[in-house]
């Protein structure tokens, strides 16, 4: 019979089937496994990367967001600040111009007094060189004699003065 | 391309049959033998014999290196093809299989599990083509029982011989003749248990598809002519009997010896003496 028995044990025949399995184990490792497991790291770390991207956008975008808010709050307050300078120096400048203004007329007041006043002596002293003509006129007339002018002016300041007084 | 790696995948398959086909005779009736030998080779200690059986596992080994070729050209890390969905499932497979059991420390044992599954599995299905199933033969299985017979007293060494022997001695020393009996029992007990189940699942398939040849005999002798010679049960039942003894036992078989070989490896292992060596050593060359 051209066949081995059922059991036949043959020392080179286990070397082969333990190179086989060697063998295989080899074709496996280098051909299934290395390959599979460098595409699935490779995936792997692919997907991190796009991770890591999505986590840097939303870091990036969050403090994009925090900026502009800081930013807007800092704009009201700004405006704020404007307004209120604007204000105070509207304030002010109001202020100045009221008193400004009634320093102005005050002056004109006193001004017009002053005026009034220097007037009023100016008419004064007319009506005193006038009465003095016209006292003099009388007074030559009633005593009929010619008064000298120099020597009865004294009189005649005190005269009016008295009438001032009076 | 990967056409061309499918069907180198196929062709040992179709090579093993014509082989079968072409250089063995066509046994009558019922003989249960061993593989077909081609040629033998002179070697001291019994000459090596050419079989069927090595010759089976040979094309199963170039079928399975054309498959992984096949899976696995233009991989790619994105719209991923099937084959590599097919690839990917089975590494991740095995190397689950191989963590859960073995732990981390084993990982690289990865690709040998799968040689083991793929190798055991195949040559056990190879008997639905018609093919001698390698693994029905004792030389195959003893050559991987060695294998990982080799394994295990390797990784058992890793802590040192000391170790190594001292663990013969437990529980207490009356025990150590059976413990070195039950060493060498292991690579043993893995080949008979794999290559009995499928050689008698082979030597069942045959007794039934015989033995309905003669059911059917003697059923339908009634019908005339040459429908009464049809043997009708032989149609179909014993293909139904095969997907037990020939795909489930083949399968199972093939599991069964993979975590074996997980359990017997990773639990020979020492893994306390282990680190303890390893940073006894570290301090040794540090100083």
């Amino acid at each position: 019979m051209n066949s081995l028995d059922v059991i036949s044990v043959n020392i080179w025949q286990i070397i082969i089937s333990l190179a086989n399995l060697v063998v295989l184990f080899f074709i496996f490792k280098k051909l299934l496994f290395k390959p599979v497991k460098n595409i699935l790291a490779k995936r792997e770390a692919e997907v991190m990367a796009e991770y890591d991207k999505a986590t840097q956008a939303t870091s990036d975008a969050n403090e994009l967001k925090a900026s502009w808010e800081e930013k807007i709050k800092t704009a009201d307050d700004k405006a704020d600040e404007i307004i209120k300078a604007a204000v105070e120096k509207a304030d002010h400048r109001s202020e100045v111009m009221l008193y400004e203004s009634r320093e102005k007329a005050e002056s004109i007041i006193r001004k017009a007094k002053a005026d009034a006043e220097r007037e009023r002596i100016e008419a004064q002293e007319t009506i005193k060189q006038e009465i003095v003509g016209v006292s003099a006129a009388i007074s030559e007339q009633i005593i009929g004699r010619e008064i000298n002018m120099n020597d009865h002016k004294v009189l005649i300041d005190s005269f009016i003065d008295n009438m001032e007084n009076a | 391309m990967s056409i061309l790696f499918l069907i180198l995948s196929i062709l040992p398959i179709i090579a093993g049959v014509a082989i079968k086909v072409l250089f063995i005779p066509a046994s009558e009736g019922i003989s249960v033998t061993g593989a077909h030998i081609f040629f033998t080779i002179d070697l001291p200690m019994g000459g090596l014999p050419i079989t069927e059986a090595q010759v089976n596992s040979w094309l199963v080994v170039i079928s399975l290196f054309f498959f992984c070729l096949f899976l696995t050209h233009g991989l790619k890390t994105k719209n991923i093809s099937k084959r590599q969905v097919v690839a990917e499932w089975i590494v991740e497979k095995v190397e689950g299989l191989v963590r859960s059991n073995m732990g981390e420390f084993f990982m690289g044992f990865a690709p040998f599990i799968c040689a083991i599954l793929g190798l055991s599995a195949f040559s056990s299905l190879q008997s639905l083509f018609g093919l001698y199933a390698a693994t029905s033969d004792i030389n195959v299985i003893a050559g991987w029982s060695v294998m990982v017979f080799f394994l295990i007293t390797y990784y058992k060494l890793k802590a040192g011989p000391l170790v190594y022997f001292k663990g013969f001695a437990e529980p207490v020393a009356f025990f150590a003749p059976i413990n070195v009996v039950s060493e060498f029992a292991t690579p043993f007990s893995m080949t008979f248990r794999h290559y009995g189940n499928v050689l008698s699942g082979s030597i069942i398939s045959v007794l039934i598809a015989t033995g309905l040849g003669g059911l059917s005999k003697i059923v339908f002798q009634w019908l005339p002519g040459k429908i009464g010679e049809l043997e009708l049960f032989r149609i179909g039942l014993p293909a139904v009997f095969s997907i037990y003894f020939d795909i489930f036992s083949g399968c199972l078989q093939a599991f069964i010896f993979a975590m074996l070989t997980m359990l017997y490896v990773s639990g020979g292992f020492p893994e306390e003496e282990y680190y303890k060596r390893k940073a006894r050593k570290m301090a040794k060359q540090s100083n």
